[in-house]
């Protein structure tokens, strides 16, 4: 029986889980759009996006727009790969439960 | 699998993916507005630049078309810029560019043929319908919006008749494309902006 897939600790938090998906869908999204889709408190959102951040899977961009502050987020592409991989572990691992 | 994963945890977890993915690529920036801002400035334009005479298209007053359509990008920027920021897409770059090209295009040609007297009411309409038909018909088919490729037709139509019309028609059948493509067509984009701005679900950590 093949070994079944561990999930990445990193992503599978809901909230880290979202934003990665979120930013899959886009080129770069500001901070405000991604409290907006997610309904996160900004501390919440500021620590998740820090802890992705860490780990290479988004990058931050902060500059100033008409004299206010604007923090702007992208994929990288380890993050990529590393939603691509955390989907195909999941898949796995709900054939596995169907097959059970 | 992980025991405290059921199967359920994985499916939610999934369908949270997809959602997220497409609340990404949904095409949340609203222009429909600028529609609407537009038909209302070549209305002010065609009718101030005949103020007092018969209702012309390119009128005796020379400076109501600068002004007004100077006044409409002032605008248009100034709204945009106060907008709430959305993110960038490859499609919304596609149909930024596609939209300022054409105007940068189109306000150049205007100015210098306004400017060496070589303007004429039918070509005008003609180049001013054909680009408008063209960039609607290429926002159209990028994002798949019949209404929008209707609107481009319209302005085809209209740039092909200002070829052949008099002068009084000319009018008629530009103040009808104006009503009908930026008017009616900017009330419908914002009503159907007003139903999709719902705000989505929350998600926790």
């Amino acid at each position: 029986m093949p070994e079944l897939p561990e999930l990445n600790p990193v992503i599978h938090g809901k909230l880290r889980l979202a934003l990665l998906s979120l930013l899959a869908g886009v080129e770069e999204a500001e901070f405000t759009w991604l409290r907006a889709q997610t309904g996160s408190t900004d501390g919440n959102l500021g620590a998740q996006l820090l802890k992705l951040e860490e780990v290479g899977y988004v990058v931050a961009d902060k500059k100033f727009v008409q004299r206010k502050p604007q923090t702007t987020y992208r994929l990288t592409e380890t993050g990529r790969s590393a939603l691509t991989d955390y989907v195909r572990a999941l898949k796995q691992l709900l054939g596995a439960s169907i097959n059970a | 699998m992980p025991e405290e994963m059921t199967s359920q945890d994985l499916k939610e977890r999934l369908a949270l993916i997809e959602t997220m993915i497409a609340e990404g690529r949904k095409q949340t920036q609203s222009w429909g507005w600028t529609f609407l801002l537009w038909g209302i400035a070549y209305y002010v334009a065609i009718f101030w630049a005949a103020w007092g005479q018969p209702l012309t298209i390119v009128g005796q007053n020379y400076i109501a078309w600068p002004i007004t359509m100077i006044t409409a990008i002032a605008v248009t920027v100034a709204i945009a810029v106060r907008r709430t920021p959305q993110p960038g897409t490859k499609i919304g770059r596609a149909l930024g560019s596609l939209w300022s090209c054409m105007g940068i295009s189109l306000f150049l040609l205007s100015a210098a043929l306004g400017s060496s007297g070589r303007i004429e009411a039918h070509t005008f309409v003609a180049i001013v319908a054909a680009f408008l038909g063209f960039a609607n018909g290429a926002s159209g088919t990028i994002l798949r919006w019949k209404a929008q490729i209707a609107s481009a037709v319209v302005w085809w139509i209209t740039s092909v008749l200002a070829c052949f019309v008099s002068l009084s028609q000319l009018t008629t059948v530009f103040l009808a494309a104006i009503f009908l493509c930026q008017i009616v067509f900017g009330i419908y984009a914002m009503t159907l902006d007003a139903r999709r701005s719902r705000p989505t679900g929350e998600v926790h950590a």
